[in-house]
């Protein structure tokens, strides 16, 4: 027990927390926390801090991301708002969370060269999209300028119709 | 055993507040504040202020000391930073370089 870190429940810590060993959490974090050994957050904890660590143990209330290269577990009562990283994830019976998963080894490269070939891939599928809209919209323009040619002439023939005075001539007629 | 260890091969750079005592063994930067007894042991380096009810150090300091009842300097010790005690005990073997208050 001697190489475990304890940050007990009383304590309110703003910074970081970086180094080999273990780490339990039990009371306030504002940081961020790298650690190349276990991380167990308490269950009176309040984390606010994205979490590096082989494994993560969570059993209170943390808001920030958690990467655990061996893997990220949330037992009963663990409330977690952010991104789970891992090797394996395991969440109990109890726990919350609000954020994305990611499983698997090397989850952290494998989600960012994703995000790479979704990101590489996206425009390459718009642009043919936006080609016929280009088109389409080159077509109708001066589609919309032959209208706006052809609509003036219509109206004539109604405009004499109602004439000034040819209503009251109609009416004069019935009567 | 304490309620809060920062242990060996552990960095903490930031404020730390607590009403707790404290023991460190690793590395702390930046500034605590203990409102019971904070132990600084030997192997351990603090480049930090420290506020704390008493305060007994066997490892490097470099910062200001305060103390509402007392500071106790091991041998072994090396402080580098002015102490504010009721109450300072510098043993045989201690280092310490700068100025004491207290409260006289």
């Amino acid at each position: 027990m001697a190489d475990v870190t304890v940050i007990g429940q009383g304590i309110f810590l703003r910074g970081s927390i970086r180094g080999d060993g273990d780490v339990e959490i039990r009371g306030r974090i504002e940081g961020d926390v790298e650690v190349a050994g276990e991380v167990t957050i308490g269950e009176a904890a309040l984390v606010k801090a994205d979490i590096q660590a082989r494994r993560i143990v969570v059993r209170g209330a943390v808001a920030g991301n958690l990467t655990g290269e061996d893997g990220v577990r949330l037992e009963e009562g663990a409330r977690v708002v952010g991104d789970l990283r891992g090797a394996g994830i395991g969440i109990a019976e109890g726990a919350l969370l609000h954020g994305n998963v990611q499983t698997g080894t090397g989850g952290a490269e494998r989600g960012r060269a994703r995000q790479a070939t979704r990101e590489a891939r996206q425009p390459a599928r718009v642009e043919p999209r936006k080609t016929p809209a280009v088109a389409a919209k080159g077509n109708s323009s001066p589609r919309k300028e032959k209208a706006a040619e052809e609509r003036p002439a219509p109206p004539p023939p109604v405009v004499p119709v109602l004439k000034k005075g040819s209503r009251a001539a109609l009416r004069k007629r019935s009567r | 055993m304490a309620s809060t260890v920062i242990s060996q091969g552990i960095t903490i750079e930031g404020e730390l507040t607590t009403e707790d005592d404290v023991v460190i063994e690793g590395t702390l930067r930046g500034k605590l504040v203990s409102k019971d007894t904070v132990k600084v042991e030997t192997g351990a380096v603090v480049e930090a202020d420290i506020a704390a009810s008493s305060l007994s150090v066997g490892g490097q300091i470099t910062g200001n000391v305060t103390a509402t009842d007392r500071v106790d300097l091991m041998a072994g010790a090396r402080l580098i930073g002015d102490v504010k005690a009721a109450r300072l005990t510098i043993a045989d073997g201690a280092s310490f370089k700068g100025n004491v208050d207290m409260d006289v």
